[in-house]
């Protein structure tokens, strides 16, 4: 293992950049770090450099342990976005400049700095500035100057950024075959997908400080885990589906299960990616494809060389939901985004405002427990506030999920099993939860009604049948809120050794299986006193929290822990926000 | 479509410039500079051509007149010297670091430019002299500041400072970040970093720095002559022996001092220039 990261968190003042970021690179891998500005890509490789100081974690190149270590002693190549060559210094006395520093021979370095030169395809070019050279041939510089005293990984900083189209494919294909000659361990940081593609053995992608999903170009883009990574890896259509045995509901149409779908219940709800080139049209009066499941009207044309770029908007009244936010609510039309080959253009000529219907060749159903949240209000104005509510929108916004529906006063009669319902928190909540959970709602997230972003996350997980889907639901908002997540133990004050041991042994194995199931890293804490004292405690801190907590779903003994020692966190007050996983006990 | 022999040919379109043309701002730029440079200098010249030139050497080579050129020229050196160094270690401090009362420590730089000269000079005697604050501090160890080329040197670097830093300032901010870090991962420590890539990064701001600094020292009048006692022969600098032959109605042979004056100034602003030029040759800070 070349470079091994492990649970690596940097923080910023308070709020973490890196959070808690796991990694393995292989010897000789070419890594590519992938993730829109701002999730602490940079930062991360920065930080392997040792350009930056990290706050929890470590670090080891080649098993050494790094963490401490200088930058300068830490033998790493790095090349950055704008160059940063030395201007007062020529070509050779760059490519020198670490020679120089461990004290080579004139002769030697000579002979290492033609190698280079040749290497980066710049021989002659040793007695020029940077100033006379152009960005291409500058970053080639660059590159040699960082493999000039043989590093054990080589650090790319976004090095294609600064350069115009032609030439950034040109030195690309330079820096793969080089990476490739020398079998040299490599990072590169980027946000481009295309160059991620072209580059990468692996790819792992960054968002808000998390690494979300590590895997090759192909996997990733096949069977993503994430909202984000399959619409951040090119497009796709993401659908609301239901999952049940006997295969996949996606509107009206049954679909056969793809073959990675996570095992589900009947009833399931499960968010599904298409590809656009995964999309089938055929004329609304031919025969309907294989697996059709919707009827649309073309939109838009859009020409794009030997492929085809074809907006369908599906036909009223439609069953297929759209998993992801739509841009006003109560707009019930969902657009379907295809690609067409040349063949397929060929065999059937469409035109704006042809009638199709829409097969799909191949689909993949993501992982997440998250597939869609659910408001239920009293009336208009506290479904508003419920919207409005900062944890509920950077949910929504950074797992770019969905409010599906509102449901607001007692017309609701809606049954609530599928996605996360959302209740406001108040001193009458105790009842509706449990009236929600009537009606068939699993996953509750209750929001109080002060509104503040959480700064961490508390799990209480002591019952281990109940404890997978818990965490499940836990990594899935891990990875989307900026905090750092603790297991919480409750020890009673009298309790006896054998206690002590039995719920020390549940809070580790609540990180054993999070770590395990999921890669993610929780702290662990311990609390003397019961579940009451604890909430209590909780309610009486100014600091927000979001408490995870997973609830036996038989009823007598659902409402007792609701009136009882529940009570505190329907305090008038509290900043806490509560995350319920109903589950019945197997 | 018809052959591009058979379009008409356009006139070529003229750019919209933002001042009135070319021709009318140049003449104003000379006809000021003539007034306000040019001509006042030409009359130095030509009232000190209508001295003979044995009356020239006669002036030029006079003890007094010698020592003090002497006296100007190696404080003024000696100050720019040392204004190089702390007005780098100011500009330092001021860019790379954030601290409270940074922009009010930012503000007190620019204060040797607003100050009166003669009030600073004034100020600074006060201090320096052997019974001022610092003066009598001094004065038991055996250093006498005021009325010695020693209270020159001080004057000199206090009007100077400001030339330095901000020329070098401006620079060190925009100094990459990366470069350093560059650095650092090639294996560097600091005092190479900074020895390596900051300082020759540096060199040319300096260099201008300093070189302001120094021809400013070498005309200063008001802040000196109060501190430096203006001994002939031991604190007496060249502006002032112009001042004294002027008083003596000596208008000829101020004018010659005046001219070997100027010269000199002109001299070293070429050298500096040359070596600014030679260093830029060397690596022009494009992008």
């Amino acid at each position: 293992m070349s470079i091994r990261i492990e649970q690596l968190t940097k923080l910023y003042q308070g709020t973490p950049v890196v959070n808690d970021v796991t990694l393995e690179i292989h010897t000789g891998e070419f890594f590519v770090l992938l993730g829109p500005s701002g999730s602490g890509k940079s930062t991360l490789l920065r930080a392997l450099a040792g350009l930056t100081h990290v706050d929890h974690g470590r670090l080891s190149l080649h098993g050494r342990d790094v963490t401490e270590l200088p930058a300068r002693l830490r033998g790493v190549g790095m090349v950055f976005q704008h160059y940063a060559l030395f201007r007062h210094m020529t070509v050779a006395e760059n490519i020198e400049f670490a020679l120089r520093v461990r004290r080579m021979r004139a002769a030697d370095r000579r002979r290492r700095r033609q190698e280079l030169l040749q290497l980066v395809a710049l021989e002659g070019y040793d007695e020029r500035y940077p100033s006379q050279l152009s960005g291409g041939q500058q970053q080639r510089v660059a590159v040699a100057r960082a493999l000039a005293h043989e590093p054990a990984v080589l650090l790319l900083d976004e090095p294609f950024g600064a350069l115009d189209a032609r030439i950034r494919v040109e030195l690309r294909d330079t820096v793969r075959a080089v990476q490739r000659r020398l079998g040299m361990t490599t990072i590169l940081v980027t946000h481009d997908q295309e160059e991620a593609f072209s580059l990468a053995d692996r790819i792992g992608i960054m968002q808000m400080g998390r690494l979300l999903e590590t895997g090759t170009p192909e996997n990733l883009y096949r069977y993503p885990a994430t909202r984000f990574v399959a619409r951040f890896l090119g497009a796709a259509n993401l659908f609301l589906g239901e999952l049940s045995p006997d295969g996949l509901r996606l509107g009206s149409a049954m679909l056969p299960q793809p073959s990675a779908a996570p095992a589900a219940a009947a009833g399931t709800e499960a968010v599904l990616v298409v590809r656009p080139e995964d999309i089938e049209i055929r004329a609304a009066g031919a025969a309907a494809p294989e697996q059709a499941f919707a009827r649309g009207t073309v939109r838009e044309l859009t020409f794009a060389g030997h492929q085809q770029h074809v907006q369908v908007e599906l036909a009223q009244p439609c069953e297929v939901h759209a998993a992801t936010s739509v841009e006003r609510e109560g707009d019930r039309t969902v657009s379907v985004d295809a690609l067409r080959s040349a063949a397929e253009q060929a065999a059937l000529p469409l035109g704006v405002g042809s009638s199709v219907t829409l097969g799909v060749r191949r689909l993949h159903a993501l992982p997440t427990p998250i597939s869609s949240f659910r408001l239920v209000a009293a009336d208009a104005a506290q479904a508003d506030a419920l919207e409005a509510n900062p944890l509920l929108a950077q949910l929504v916004r950074s797992m770019q999920a969905r409010i599906l529906s509102r449901v607001a006063g007692d017309a609701g009669s809606e049954r609530l099993d599928a996605g996360i319902c959302v209740l406001p928190l108040a001193p009458a909540s105790a009842a509706a939860i449990s009236e929600a959970i009537a009606r068939g709602a699993r996953r509750i997230l209750c929001l109080p009604a002060l509104p503040a972003l959480p700064s961490r996350m508390l799990v209480h997980a002591p019952d281990p049948r109940r404890r997978a889907p818990l965490l499940a639901l836990v990594s899935s908002v891990m990875r989307h809120l900026p905090v750092e997540a603790t297991a919480v133990s409750l020890q009673s004050a009298t309790a006896s050794r054998g206690e002590v041991v039995e719920t020390q042994r549940a809070m580790l194995d609540t990180s054993a299986d999070l770590r395990h199931a999921h890669g993610l890293d929780l702290r662990s804490e311990r609390f003397v006193g019961g579940m009451r004292e604890w909430l209590a405690s909780l309610s009486a801190q100014a600091e927000p929290a979001l408490v995870v907590l997973g609830l036996d779903a038989a009823q007598p003994a659902l409402d007792e822990a609701l009136r009882g020692e529940l009570g505190p966190l329907f305090h008038p007050d509290t900043r806490t926000a509560v995350l319920l996983a109903v589950d019945p006990a197997p | 479509m018809s052959r591009a022999e058979d379009l008409p040919v356009l006139r070529r379109p003229r750019r919209q410039q933002i001042l009135p043309g070319f021709g009318l701002t140049m003449g104003y730029s000379i006809t000021y500079l003539s007034l306000i440079v040019l001509i006042p200098l030409a009359a130095a010249f030509l009232t000190a051509a209508k001295l003979p030139l044995a009356q020239w050497l006669h002036v030029l080579m006079a003890p007094r007149v010698l020592a003090a050129f002497r006296l100007s020229i190696l404080a003024s050196l000696a100050a720019a010297l040392v204004n190089a160094v702390f007005g780098l270690l100011i500009a330092w401090v001021l860019t790379r670091y954030e601290f409270p009362g940074r922009r009010l420590f930012d503000a007190l730089v620019d204060l040797p430019f607003a100050l009166p000269t003669a009030v600073a000079g004034v100020a600074l005697t006060t201090l320096y002299a052997p019974n001022g604050w610092l003066g009598q501090l001094l004065a038991p160890l055996g250093i006498q500041v005021a009325f010695t080329p020693l209270g020159v040197v001080i004057a000199l670097t206090f009007i100077g400072l400001p030339f330095v830093v901000r020329t070098v300032q401006p620079v060190l901010a925009d100094l990459e970040p990366d470069l350093e870090r560059a650095a650092e991962t090639l294996g560097a420590g600091p005092l190479l970093v900074f020895r390596r890539v900051i300082f020759p990064a540096l060199l040319p701001a300096l260099i201008t720095g300093s070189a302001l600094a120094f021809s400013r020292a070498l005309g200063e009048y008001g802040s000196v002559i109060f501190i430096a006692g203006n001994i002939p022969l031991v604190s007496e600098i060249v502006p002032l022996v112009i001042m004294t032959k002027l008083e003596q109605f000596q208008y000829g042979e101020a004018a010659v001092v005046a001219v070997g004056m100027l010269l000199l100034s002109f001299a070293m602003m070429f050298a500096v220039n040359a070596a600014q030029l030679a260093l830029q040759r060397r690596h022009q800070a494009r992008r």
